[in-house]
Formats: structure tokens, sequence, C-alpha cells
């Protein structure tokens, strides 16, 4: 008997699992001495599978986590080696104006861009939920912001949003003046935002979709014969049995919107708006840090910061989800 | 068990020690020597910027003519994109991947060469130093530092286009634009007046280009601190600021790139901007009415220089074929190879002599070579006017102050006092 033709039959007879019990690891016969061998292995055994796992996350998260960490103690530059400066790079962030824009701005981000995104999405899914011909079309069509390429929305944007663009045109069509969506430093930010809710619509929407198919039917129609209309039957209905699925949706349109980069880099250029004022904080990063004179010490100072608060933030959906849950 | 955990526990923090320690050693990346003698051979890497899409078969035969000279050697070119070239190059820089020759321009190789990545050509090859001109090889001198990091390559102005049916429109003479800054900001009042601020004269603000036309001392003779703030500076900012509140400038100035500033020009809601032969073609075939009324005229200078646009070859320090890669460079650069690149693209060779050329001082008829024309004469006398050392953390930072004293935020002054209070700052820590 082969070993290939033994693993094969020890597979196909589950009910004979106490014989398997003595055969080794994999099936394959062998004596006494291989079974102990074998044995002493095992607790090694499930290092072998996370193995590979393992050095994924340490060589592409926790290596760069820990570099930008021990940068942000530095004055290291691009393409120079850094020394130790202490806590000099934080007592500067505390002290540059531009830091506290950035701050602003990301807050300000959030604070537009999640209610927006717990929000419209749960509609929309409520919406295209219905089974009728021709749904499947919307279903579609409301995804498609996702998997188009950033760079290209934001320039559609920025071409509608044109002083002479679509949307000017339009205005100025029905006798209003021109709305300075691509030069006022406050209507950047919100255009930029607007960017953000429609590009992320689709995506929250099937997300909300596969919890709304978890919502049993039976509380609906127990909600009607109660007399409740559709409004009353989502906010008492809907809502409780997707609540958990807006933490998440909030929980991750949040730490999102804190890092936004694109959709502001794209509408306000790279300088961040008239004067800076549109920077965000990862637009700081990325200036800051990057190209041939970067000082990436700085620039890892800022990440530091913004990794505590996004921290920060996820710690405090959870801690606000686990409470409604007591 | 409890050996296997120890184990796991003690190959974690090696591995992790290992790699902070990595982390805290790995970009010194200096070294290498400044010497090119040796024989020529091996394969050298090549760099270039952009030029592969429009210029493949020059650059082809170009390195079939260096293989063929030099028996043993062999080139291999790399072509860029143009978007984030620099951020490419110190990715490169930074992991010890930076190819032999390096298409550069003097505020790229200024940081390569103090981080020890570029050779100092006045040691290595400065016997070609008279084959340039003059001041084209000096154009990658670099302040603080002896010697030259690049071999001059092609050379450029930046001619402005401006529209003739505009200017007509305005009650301005179409056949004469603006010479000096303060004949554009006279006519650009003159446009948004008659035009009640729909026509704008331009689309940006003053970037540091400017700054040197207006003949603003830029840095110290010493290049150690920058001193645009001085009166002509904030003299030149307080002019932009009355272009502004006049509507002389579009209103997405403060905002807008190099690529928004030709879509407006495009829609004709500009009526001057920075332009080259590669716009020219564009209009032509997706603006023809624009195209019919296309003036083109050197940029406004107070200086009666014109600003010049650089390219150089870098060569890398720690390359392992220097001698290849020198004569490479130097091949790339040399007279007649720049000349056949001149015919590709209306480009201007850096070598002595090669401007009085008749392909250079001859029209033909057409507005690309009344430009040609006009730009060779003008670059004899050009000027680099961005220093070297204006990192992009500087153009951001000029950028901003200069918006913030359009929008009225600051005082033209104050601007300018704190854009060269950052812009010193970052020198410092460059």
């Amino acid at each position: 008997m082969s070993p290939a033709s033994a693993t094969g039959r020890a597979a196909a007879r589950p009910a004979e699992a106490p014989s398997r019990k003595e055969a080794p690891a994999g099936g394959r016969p062998g004596g006494e001495g291989r079974r102990r061998r074998i044995r002493t292995q095992l607790p090694s055994t499930p290092w072998l599978f996370l193995g590979p796992g393992l050095l994924i996350v340490a060589g592409f998260s926790l290596y760069p986590f820990v570099s930008t960490v021990v940068d942000s103690f530095t004055d290291r530059r691009t393409l120079i080696g850094g020394r130790y400066v202490g806590g000099a790079n934080y007592q500067e962030l505390i002290h540059d104006d531009m830091f506290w824009t950035g701050l602003r701005n990301s807050l300000l981000y959030m604070a537009g861009v999640v209610p927006l995104l717990v929000v419209l999405p749960l509609l929309l899914a409520l919406l295209v939920a219905r089974q009728m011909p021709g749904i499947a079309f919307f279903r579609s069509a409301f995804y498609t912001p996702v998997v188009a390429s950033v760079v290209v929305v934001g320039l559609i944007w920025v071409w509608l949003l044109d002083d002479r663009g679509l949307v000017n045109s339009v205005v100025t069509g029905l006798g209003f003046d021109r709305i300075p969506f691509l030069s006022d430093s406050a209507l950047l930010l919100v255009s930029a935002m607007l960017v953000t809710v429609w590009k992320g619509l689709g995506y929250y929407m099937i997300i909300y979709l596969a919890a709304l198919a978890n919502v049993p039917r039976e509380l609906h129609e127990a909600a009607s014969v109660d007399g409740a209309g559709a409004i009353r039957r989502f906010f008492t209905v809907t809502v409780p049995a997707v609540r958990s699925t807006m933490v998440l949706v909030g929980a991750l349109s949040s730490v999102n919107a804190f890092k936004v980069f694109s959709e502001v880099y794209l509408i306000a250029g790279p300088s961040g708006g008239p004067g800076g004022d549109d920077t965000t904080l990862v637009m700081l990063i990325q200036r800051t840090g990057t190209g041939l004179s970067g000082r990436v010490g700085y620039a890892s100072a800022i990440s530091v910061v913004v990794f505590v608060i996004t921290l920060g933030l996820m710690l405090l959906v959870l801690r606000a989800n686990r409470k409604e849950d007591a | 068990m409890r050996m296997s955990t120890r184990a796991a526990t003690a190959v974690a923090v090696a591995l992790g020690s290992a790699l902070v320690l990595t982390a805290c050693g790995s970009s010194d990346s200096g070294g290498g020597s400044d010497s090119a003698e040796g024989k020529v051979e091996g394969t050298v890497d090549f760099q270039t910027w952009n030029l592969k899409t429009n210029f493949k078969d020059y650059f082809q035969g170009l390195i079939a003519d260096f293989e063929k000279k030099y028996p043993g050697t062999e080139v291999n070119w790399i072509d860029q994109p143009a978007e984030n070239y620099a951020n490419k190059l110190s990715a490169d820089a930074a992991a010890g991947d930076l190819p032999d020759v390096v298409n550069v321009a003097p505020d790229l190789v200024y940081p390569l060469a103090k981080a020890g990545l570029a050779m100092n050509l006045e040691e290595a090859a400065g016997k070609y130093r008279g084959e340039y001109l003059p001041g084209a090889w000096k154009s990658h001198e670099l302040p603080g530092m002896d010697g030259v990091y690049a071999f001059p390559w092609y050379l450029n102005t930046g001619p402005m286009f401006y529209n003739k049916k505009l200017f007509a429109d305005a009650g301005l003479d179409p056949e004469k634009p603006p010479k000096t800054y303060g004949q554009l900001f006279d006519s650009g009042i003159d446009m948004a007046k008659r035009s009640k601020g729909k026509i704008a004269m331009l689309a940006n603000i003053p970037a540091v280009e400017d700054f040197g036309r207006y003949g603003v001392e830029l840095m110290d003779e010493q290049g150690a601190r920058f001193t645009f703030n001085e009166a002509k500076g904030v003299e030149l900012v307080t002019e932009y600021k009355k272009l502004y509140d006049a509507k002389a400038l579009d209103s997405q100035a403060l905002t807008n790139q190099a690529e928004g500033a030709g879509r407006k020009f495009q829609q004709q809601s500009i009526a001057m901007n920075p332009g080259g032969a590669l716009d020219l073609q564009k209009y032509k075939k997706e603006a023809p009415s624009l195209y019919r009324n296309i003036g083109i005229t050197p940029a406004v200078n107070n200086t009666g220089k014109d600003n010049m646009y650089v390219q150089g070859l870098m060569v890398n320090k720690q390359s392992k074929v220097k001698p290849a890669a020198v004569a490479f460079a130097h091949f790339v650069t040399n007279a007649k190879n720049q000349m056949d690149f001149a015919h590709e693209v209306t480009v201007f060779p850096s070598t002595e002599g090669s401007l009085d050329d008749p392909f250079f001082t001859k029209e033909d008829g057409t507005d690309e070579g009344r430009v040609k024309v006009a730009a060779a004469k003008a670059i004899k006398t050009a000027v680099n006017y961005t220093p070297a050392v204006f990192s992009e953390q500087m153009k951001v930072a000029l950028r901003n102050e200069v918006a913030k004293a359009m929008q009225g935020k600051k005082s033209p002054k104050q601007a300018l006092d704190d854009a060269v209070a950052e812009c010193n700052r970052l020198l410092k820590t460059a």
C-alpha cells in the first residue's frame, strides 16, 4: 500500500478517526520512534503555519511602524542618516502653525464626512435592497465610484467645480454669482468632502446591504401589524438591527476621513489650498517627508501623532459601542 | 513547550532589534571616489526624465553609437515619468539603486551631491569644460560645495504665449506684448477693467523665478541665506496684489497648477501663459480658434536676461563603471549629439558654438521657427534664476506666503519675511 492511498482512505473514512489517531500527522504510516519524533515537534507546528504570515506582518507593518517611531526621535533626512535628537521633533511640531492647521482640517474633515457616510449609504442600501426589475443596474451604478481611480474622480470633480465648469455654468445660467469652489479655502475643503462622500457611498452601501439581509422580516411584519409606518419601522426596527454595522461604518469612515490625502491633494493642489489653509495632516507628512530634501524625522513625528489620534478614535468608538451593548 | 516559547521570543526580539538597527543605519549613502580613470567598459544604467515616449528612436540610435564606439560597453536605458521624479530619485538613492548616469536639474542634484552620491566632474571630467558654454558648465556648481556635479545637457527658456484676440478686445496692441513687469501690470489692469473682470492676464501668482526676473536678489553672495524679502521683492508682491484685487489674476490663481493654468489659457479666460512647442501642438489640435490667435513672446523681465532651464547628466559616485558612465554622459552631451537632439525637439544645446549654427539663427517663416530663433538668441545671456538649493518644500512655503499676501491676510512685507525665515530654516536643516 502506498502512503498516498493510505492518506486517501483515512480522509475518506472520518468514522474511523480512532485508527487515524495512531497514524502520524499527515496520515503516513510509521513506527513508534517516528511517532514520538513528530509529537515532540507538535508545539512548533502552529509557528510553522503562522510563520509566513508573521514574517509578512513583521516586514511590512511592524518594521515600518517601529522604524517610524525610531525615526521620529532623529533628524533623519531622505538621503542622510539621522542623529538622535530626543523630543526635538515633537517640540517643533507644537510650535508649527501648519501642524495645527493640518490637525484642524483633518478633524473638520472627519466631522463633515462621517455622519454623511454613516447615514446616506444606509438609506441608499434600503432603496436598492428591494427586489424589483433592473435594481442590479442601480446597485452597480452606485458602486462604480468605489472602483474608479481616485485621481480620475478628483480631476473630473475639478473640471465640474471650476469657475467655468458645469456646476458654475448652471449657477450663472440661473442668474446667480459664480461659487468659488476651487479658490475659497472653506469651499475647497467642502468640495473635497463631497468627493469623499460620493466615492464612499457605494462601499458602505454594500456593507449595509449585507447587514440588512440579516434583519428578520418578521420584525417588520410585526411592527406593521402594530401600526408602525415606514419611518417608524426604520427607527424602531432597521436602525437597532444594523446598529453594530453603523458603528463599524462610523469607525472605518472616521479613520479614513482623518487620514484623507488624495481628494484634498487633487482638489486643493499640492500646496494645500490658498496659503496652505486646506492642508491635512497626511498632506503635511507627504510634503515634509518626501522628495530629495525630505525631513523624514519630522514627518515621522507627525505620523506617530496621527497614529495615536487614530488609535484613540478607534478606542472611543469601541468603548461607546460596548457601553450601548451593556 | 517553555523552551519553544523562549526560543520564539528570542528570535522575535533579535529580529526586531535587527530591523530597528537596520532602520538606524540604512540611509547614509555616501562613498566612492571622484576618479574616472580606467577602461571604458561594462553596463551603464542610464535614466532619463520623461523622454522615452517621444524620443525613443533618437536615444536608441545614440546608445547604439556609443556601444559601437566603445566595444565592451552596454547601456541600459531607463525612463521615468515626469510626475514624482524627485521621489523616484530619492527612493533609488536611499535604496542604493541610483543608476550610473542620471538626468537631473540643478535643484535635484544638490541633495544628491550633498549626500555624496554625485561625482565632482570638475575633477573627473574637467578636461571637457571648454566644450560647454561657461554659464551652462557652472549651472551645476552648488552653494557650499566645490566643483561641478553634472554635465550640462539641453537648455531652454520659458517663452510666453499670449492671446492676440483678447489683447485686441481689451484695446491693447496685439503686436506689442509686454516686455517688462511694469508693462505687464499696466496691461493686466487695463484688460481686467475693459472685460469687467472676465478676462485675467495671468493664471498664477509669482514663483521664485519671477522674483529673479524682476531683479530681486534671491540669496546673499555666499548662498548661505535667502534675501528675497528685500524692497524689490516686496514691490513685486505688492504689484501682484493689485492685479489680484483688480481681477487681473485668475480667480483660482492661488491654487492653480501648471495644468490648470494651461486649461485656462485654452478656455481663453486668461491672456498670457508660459508654454512650449508641445503646448503649441496641443492647441493646434484641440483649440484651433485659439491657435490662430496665439502670439509668442519671451517671458517678461526687468533684468534683460531670460530665465534658463537647465537639464544635466549626473554620474553616480557609487557607480561600479565610472569610466564608462563618465564617457557616456559626455557622449550624450557632446556638441554633435546635442545638436541632433535639438533637431528632434525645440531645445538648445549647452555646447560652445552650437547656438551660432544657422539652424538657430535663421527663421523659417513659421511661428515655431520664430520662437526658436528668439529663444536661441536669448539663451546666450539667460540665467537660471532658481537657486539650486531651493527645494520643493521651499517652493510651497513661498507660494503659501505669497497667497496669504494676495488674500490680504498678511502684508507683502510680512509674508515675504515669513517666507524667507521658513526657507532659511529649511536651508539650515537641508
